[in-house]
This record gives C-alpha cells, sequence and structure tokens, in this order.
C-alpha cells in the first residue's frame, strides 16, 4: 500500500507542475471570487427580481434560485473540468514509459499492479482534490447566503470525479499500448463528446436509420462505452435533489473502469521495457 | 563466499514485428556466478546485449527461457528488489523535483521510509558531493550533476547489490576518480558492484571480475588476473645487460628476444621458465624481477571480439 500512496502523491505532484492543472485551479478560484462578490453585492431581493417569483413563499423561492445556482456551476464543471483533467491526465502514463523513467520505476521493489494503481489513484486524487475545491466552498458561499445546507450539490463532486476516473481508466490503457497522449485524449474527447451523447440519444437515431444492424450495434458499444453522457445528467439532477432512478449507467461504467484497468495492468505486467 | 548472482541459461529473444520478421537473439544461454563483495564489469560492443542482460536481472526485461537469482531468490519476485540499487544509462528523474525530493521519493519506493530531514539524506549527498544543490530543482543539473544524484539513489536504501550501467557517463575525470573511490568503499562494506560501462580503462581499475559479451553470447568471464596475465610470456629482467654472446646460447636454446636488461620468454609451462633461468645462473646472470606479461583489459577485448 505504501507503493501505491508514494506513487500517487508523485503523480499528484506531478499533475501540480503542469500549467493545465494550474490553470483549472485558477478558473475554480476565479469562479469562487465571482460567486463572492455575487453574494456580497447582489441582496436575496435581487435575485428575487430576476426569477419569476409568481408569489411563491420566500423559502421555496431561495430554493428555486439555489438549484439554478448549482446548475449554473455543475453544467459547465462537468464539460469543462472534465475536458481539462483529460487533457492533463492524458500524458501520464507516456511520461512514466519514456526510456531511463519505467526502467528505474520497475527496478524498485515494487509489482506493476502497484505501479499502475498508484498512477490510476493519483490522477483521480488531483481531480478530486481540484473539483472539491469548488464544490465544497461554493455549497458553503450558498449555504451562508440562502441558508440552505442540503449535501445533495457535494455529490457531485463524486459524480465528476467518477466520470472521470472511468475515462483516465482508458486513458491508462491507450498510454501503455500506444505511448501516446495525444491518442489517449483524443480517444476520451471522442468517447465523452462525441460516442456517449450520440449512444445516449441511440434509440431516437436507430428509429431514423430504420436499420437494426445499426440498431444492435449501438446498442452493444452503449453497453461497452463510459456512459458519460448519461453521467453527466445524472449529475445535474443529484444536484438539484433529485434521487437516482436508473443505476445502469453507474453500473456498467464502473464494470468498464474495472476491466479496462485490470487489462492495463496485464498488459503492463507482461511488457519488456 | 555466497553467491550475489547466479544466471543459469539465460535467452532472450524480443519478437520481430510484423509479418515474417525474425526475432532478435539479444542473450544466448548465459550463465555464471557472482560472488558477494566484489566488483564485476560487464563488457561487449553496442548490442552484445549488456543492458538486456541487466534488465532482466532488475525484473525490466522477461527472459526467454534461463532462469537467474539474486542472493538465492528468484528474480521473478519483484521483492527481491530491495536488495538492489539500480543506476540506469541515460536515467530521468522528475524535473519538477529538486535533488532531495528525488531521494525521498526513490527511497520510499525501496521501501526505504525517510524524510527530507533524514541524516541519510545528507551522509548519502555528501558523500556524492551534491549536498550544496539538494534544494536545487533538478532540471539545472548538469548531466554530471544528474549521475552523481543517480548514483546516490542507487545506494540511498543500502542495497546489497549496486547495478551501474555507464556510471561515469558525463562525469569529468576528477568526479570519475570520485565515483571508482565510492565504488571501492561500498565494495569494502561487503557490497556487490555490477558496471555495464564502455570504458575498458576504468573497468579495468575498479573490477575483480569481469565478463565480455558478444552478439549476445558470454565469450570470457573470469578475474581481471585470470584474463589479461599471459601465461605463456615472461619478462625476466636482469642485473645488468647481457652481451651478444651470452644472448646467442640462450636464443639457441630457448625463443627468447632481447631488449636492454629485459628478456621476453616465451614458454609452454614452468619447467621452461625454471630451466632457463637455471641457464641464466650457469652464465652468471642475476635476476632482479620476473614477471608474467600482462596485457590490457582493451587488447583482451578486442581479441575476445575478433575471434569470437
Amino acid at each position: 500500500m505504501e507503493n501505491i500512496i508514494t506513487i500517487s502523491n508523485l503523480t499528484v505532484r506531478e499533475a501540480l507542475s503542469r500549467k493545465i492543472i494550474i490553470t483549472f485551479f485558477a478558473i475554480s478560484t476565479f469562479v469562487i471570487i465571482i460567486f463572492a462578490l455575487l453574494f456580497s453585492l447582489v441582496t436575496f431581493e435581487d435575485f428575487s427580481g430576476m426569477v419569476n417569483a409568481n408569489g411563491k413563499d420566500p423559502i421555496n423561492l431561495a430554493s428555486e434560485i439555489v438549484k439554478g445556482l448549482k446548475l449554473f456551476v455543475v453544467a459547465p464543471l462537468f464539460g469543462g473540468g472534465l475536458f481539462l483533467a483529460i487533457f492533463s491526465a492524458s500524458s501520464f502514463i507516456p511520461n512514466m514509459l519514456e526510456k531511463g523513467t519505467v526502467d528505474l520505476l520497475i527496478s524498485k521493489p515494487i509489482s506493476r499492479a502497484q505501479i499502475i494503481l498508484g498512477k490510476f489513484i493519483g490522477g483521480v486524487l488531483i481531480v478530486l482534490i481540484n473539483i472539491a475545491y469548488l464544490i465544497i466552498i461554493l455549497w458553503f458561499l450558498i449555504g451562508i447566503k440562502f441558508g440552505i445546507w442540503d449535501t445533495d450539490f457535494l455529490y457531485s463532486i463524486l459524480t465528476i470525479t467518477f466520470t472521470f476516473s472511468a475515462l483516465y481508466s482508458l486513458i491508462i490503457l491507450i498510454g501503455i499500448l500506444t505511448q501516446s497522449s495525444v491518442l489517449a485524449m483524443m480517444l476520451s474527447y471522442l468517447i465523452f463528446f462525441v460516442l456517449s451523447p450520440i449512444l445516449a440519444a441511440r434509440e431516437t437515431i436507430a428509429a431514423f436509420l430504420k436499420s437494426s444492424l445499426m440498431e444492435s450495434v449501438m446498442d452493444i458499444l452503449y453497453y461497452i462505452i463510459p456512459k458519460t453522457s448519461e453521467l453527466g445528467t445524472l449529475t445535474s439532477e443529484i444536484a438539484l435533489g433529485y434521487s437516482i432512478d436508473e443505476f445502469q449507467p453507474i453500473i456498467s461504467t464502473s464494470l468498464f473502469l474495472i476491466l479496462v484497468l485490470y487489462i492495463s495492468i496485464i498488459i503492463f505486467s507482461k511488457k519488456d521495457y | 563466499m555466497d553467491s550475489a548472482i547466479q544466471i543459469s541459461n539465460l535467452t532472450k529473444v524480443f519478437k520481430g514485428r510484423g509479418l515474417g520478421k525474425n526475432g532478435l537473439k539479444a542473450l544466448d544461454d548465459v550463465s555464471f556466478e557472482l560472488e558477494q563483495g566484489i566488483i564485476f564489469g560487464l563488457l561487449g560492443p553496442n548490442g552484445a546485449g549488456k543492458t538486456t542482460l541487466i534488465k532482466i536481472l532488475l525484473g525490466i526485461v522477461f527472459p526467454t527461457s534461463g532462469s537467474a537469482e539474486i542472493q538465492g531468490e528468484d528474480i521473478a519476485n519483484y521483492k527481491v528488489r530491495k536488495k538492489i540499487g539500480y543506476l540506469p544509462e541515460n536515467h530521468k528523474f522528475p524535473n519538477y523535483l529538486t535533488g532531495e525530493d528525488v531521494i525521498v521519493y526513490y527511497a520510499k519506493l525501496n521501501g526505504f521510509n525517510i524524510d527530507k530531514n533524514s541524516p541519510r539524506i545528507s551522509e548519502i549527498l555528501q558523500l556524492v558531493k551534491m549536498d550544496k544543490w539538494r534544494k536545487t530543482k533538478i532540471k539545472k543539473y548538469s548531466k554530471g550533476m544528474l549521475q552523481r544524484l543517480g548514483l546516490a539513489q542507487a545506494i540511498i536504501h543500502n542495497p546489497e547489490i549496486i547495478f551501474l550501467d555507464e556510471p561515469t557517463d558525463g562525469v569529468d575525470p576528477i568526479g570519475r576518480k570520485e565515483i571508482r573511490d565510492i565504488l571501492v568503499e561500498l565494495k569494502k562494506k561487503g557490497k556487490s558492484i555490477f558496471i555495464n560501462s564502455h570504458l575498458l580503462s576504468e573497468v579495468e581499475l575498479v573490477s575483480d571480475k569481469v565478463a565480455i559479451l558478444d552478439k549476445g553470447k558470454l565469450v570470457k568471464f573470469g578475474t581481471v588476473d585470470e584474463l589479461t596475465i599471459d601465461k605463456q610470456i615472461c619478462e625476466i629482467k636482469t642485473e645488468v645487460e647481457i652481451n651478444d654472446d651470452q644472448f646467442e646460447i640462450l636464443r639457441s636454446i630457448f625463443e627468447v628476444q632481447r631488449n636492454k636488461n629485459i628478456l621476453t620468454l616465451s614458454i609452454n609451462s614452468n619447467s621452461d621458465l625454471n630451466n632457463f633461468m637455471d641457464e641464466l645462473r650457469k652464465l652468471s646472470i642475476n635476476i632482479t624481477n620476473v614477471n608474467q606479461k600482462r596485457t590490457s583489459l582493451e587488447d583482451l577485448f578486442i581479441n575476445s571480439l575478433s575471434n569470437s
């Protein structure tokens, strides 16, 4: 376990040495400052004027305003935050596999599985810290301003980090297979921005295509590929306090994560460097 | 003496890429054993299989067949590497770390839990003359400084066996001498040192045993003395230069050459040498020194490769 922690720590330090992660933190800090200024300058009555109050009582009104604010944060954070996180994490494995680095690492009394798990945990940890930093402080500011302290908003930290971890497992596998950060990044973006949204709407698309073959192909792909699109929707719903009705996207994405990470470990454990 | 490294019939074939491509046999049935507490030099031209052999022993490359043990434990068990320190050729440390960060990180990976304030860090950085730069980011280090730091990370956890791949690469002559002195000190402490270097004169200066690999095969293995002393040639130094008459008598009996007061004698056995000495005494020639001729490691290396 100590070996995994040591490698995780170094992965976090590697991430912190990158400008992209610092940019991520800077953007988060900027958003926090904007919210703090907004809350200190704009009164509850001003907020009420911005929404259609329609004679709602102040508690319901505050709740509506808070939901709007949460959605305003979570939706861009899911897309933008994961975009930056994938960009930053895509080079962790190719950098580690460079000659002169990987041989030194493998020559230490660590199993190759521990190396991969350390890299995985470190990468996930840095994203978790970043997301948690933004969400927890905003949750605190919203709580102070509106007196609403429901913890639903905080669960979005977990769903965003979980979505990243599924994509990061794929980044690790592609990194081991090809040592290419660009390919790993492109494939992750392809799933995140293109394939998953398309496959989430596969039933509508299939109705247009009227092809049973395409329908089957899309069904297979849907259950294989991590469901980042559904997880995005789920994140927004959780933040707004809705309960989870369907666990299938979480379960199938978890299976994807475990399987891909396992394959990565197997391949890494058999390769000569 | 206990065995530090035991290698049995190690063979490594790298698979060819693409259809119809043949594999590359990097190591071909290599076997030898090294005892604990010696400095061992592994020599060979580029592509001889030296780095492959080291990488197999360190678990970086897997053997196609054969086996190896480190202090009696199979190299397949990664925990055996706790006993090993390794300085790879062209190593790359994370350049966002300082010198002391690098040492702490690799010490921890070796299961040696220390922090930056540990006296062991100061001790080891002083040993490699890097204490002054311990808080400097390594991206500012020169090649020689990185090499010294590399040596420090290889020995921080007090390993029993130290593998050094081109340890003096990029280091100035004074630094090389210092590294050699460190190696000799480590040997005195009972450590085994496995050096892979192109600098034959340096290997000759510190090594107890050497092996020469060529095209994946072990072509020479033995102590430096065994390999470099030419038992067939003796140099005999006489008190005064022998005259032509004396030389003619000797030459009529032995295969001998003269150069001032040094006689170079070719012998087939020790009795030839004894007979020659008797003859010198009969001629009232006093002997001041007898030496078996030594060839340099470089000559041995070149001869071994041309013969293999």
